[in-house]
């Protein structure tokens, strides 16, 4: 036999004994599809991506105007003081003040600060009406200490923040 | 069936006729697998690659010239397809981490029936032993039934260089084609 002939013969049979898995008709269809899709209307790709372009650009300035109001992360929002005789003005006016502090300490110390005003003003919130009338009554004794103990930690940075102590 | 039957098959597929897309297939998933997988071994990148072979048929059928027989065409394709697939680096750094299950999967792949005609077959062992550039000449010449000319043209390469290559490949498969039972080749 010629070589020739013996290749072809050996090829042939080869051939024979590989076949196309039947599962890989399934992957092929899938692709096909999404080729149908992709010609009939446009890349899925393209539209998706035009979706998140879109989303991001309207999550940006609610995620900056969020970010910008430190009050919000003692307060939750202004709705709260609302709920206690205060009123938009108020909140924004302790803003400014949480800004001015931030300028002034540093970022450990403006995170405890941060973190005692918190607690502090949520006793205060706690006695305080919706008319701004305070009831101090109501405080049981355990959280009269805890206001005075915070009370007394904030005095440093108080001072601090006026300029009384000297560095 | 016929060319003509089968282009028209592909032309409604390509607009998106799925019925005709599942006659093509059933037509031609054979050839074109079994092409791919005398030129590459590992059973998923063969997969793979099909799966392109059939999305570069809808995308490129404005490509087809009707003078020319439906199976050059798919031919052509394919061996683009497997040589674009040869191209891409960051195939060959899978390769990398590949070359280490390499035993296992060459085994997973050349199954049973493959290692048994290999072992009757030696001549078919030595052509899958054989560098990608002879192999594919050999089997688009004694697979497909191709002239040294057309092979040229699909693989974009001169004559010359595929006469060379042809010419290699046959050296190397005959050198053990005599020392087993070429018995009544002479040379």
């Amino acid at each position: 036999m010629s070589i020739d002939k013996e290749l072809r013969e050996e090829l042939r049979q080869a051939a024979d004994s590989m076949n196309c898995p039947p599962e890989l008709y399934g992957r092929v269809r899938q692709s096909y599809q999404h080729y149908v899709k992709e010609k009939r209307g446009g890349s899925p790709m393209k539209k998706h991506m035009l979706a998140g372009i879109i989303a991001v650009a309207i999550l940006i300035p609610s995620v900056v105007f969020a970010a910008s109001y430190l009050a919000d992360d003692i307060f939750g929002s202004s709705a709260i003081i609302e709920q206690h005789g205060g009123i938009q003005e108020d909140y924004e006016e302790i803003e400014g003040m949480l800004q001015e502090v931030k300028g002034k300490l540093t970022e450990d110390e403006f995170k405890e600060y941060m973190e005692l005003t918190k607690q502090l003003m949520q006793l205060k919130l706690k006695i305080t009406d919706e008319n701004g009338v305070k009831h101090e009554e109501k405080l049981s004794q355990e959280e009269q200490q805890q206001f005075e103990q915070l009370a007394s930690r904030l005095v440093p940075y108080f001072e601090k923040l006026n300029g009384t102590t000297e560095p | 069936m016929n060319d003509k039957e089968l282009i028209s098959w592909i032309e409604k597929a390509a607009l998106g006729d799925e019925s005709s897309f599942q006659l093509v297939y059933q037509a031609t998933n054979q050839d074109v697998y079994r092409t791919v997988a005398f030129l590459v071994y590992n059973k998923q990148d063969i997969e793979d690659i099909v799966n392109e072979i059939y999305l570069r048929m809808w995308r490129s059928f404005h490509t087809y010239d009707p003078n020319r027989p439906f199976r050059y065409w798919l031919h052509g394709i394919t061996v683009r397809q497997v040589q674009d697939w040869k191209r891409k680096t960051w195939r060959r750094i899978r390769l990398f981490e590949r070359n280490r299950q390499m035993t296992f999967e060459q085994f997973e792949w050349t199954d049973k029936i493959v290692l048994q005609s290999e072992m009757q077959h030696e001549l078919f062992s030595v052509v899958r032993q054989l560098s990608y550039k002879l192999r594919v000449v050999v089997i688009l010449r004694y697979f497909h039934d191709y002239a040294l000319v057309e092979i040229a043209d699909m693989l974009q390469i001169p004559v010359g260089t595929v006469k060379s290559r042809h010419h290699l490949a046959l050296r190397e498969l005959r050198k053990h084609f005599d020392m087993i039972g070429g018995d009544v080749y002479v040379y």
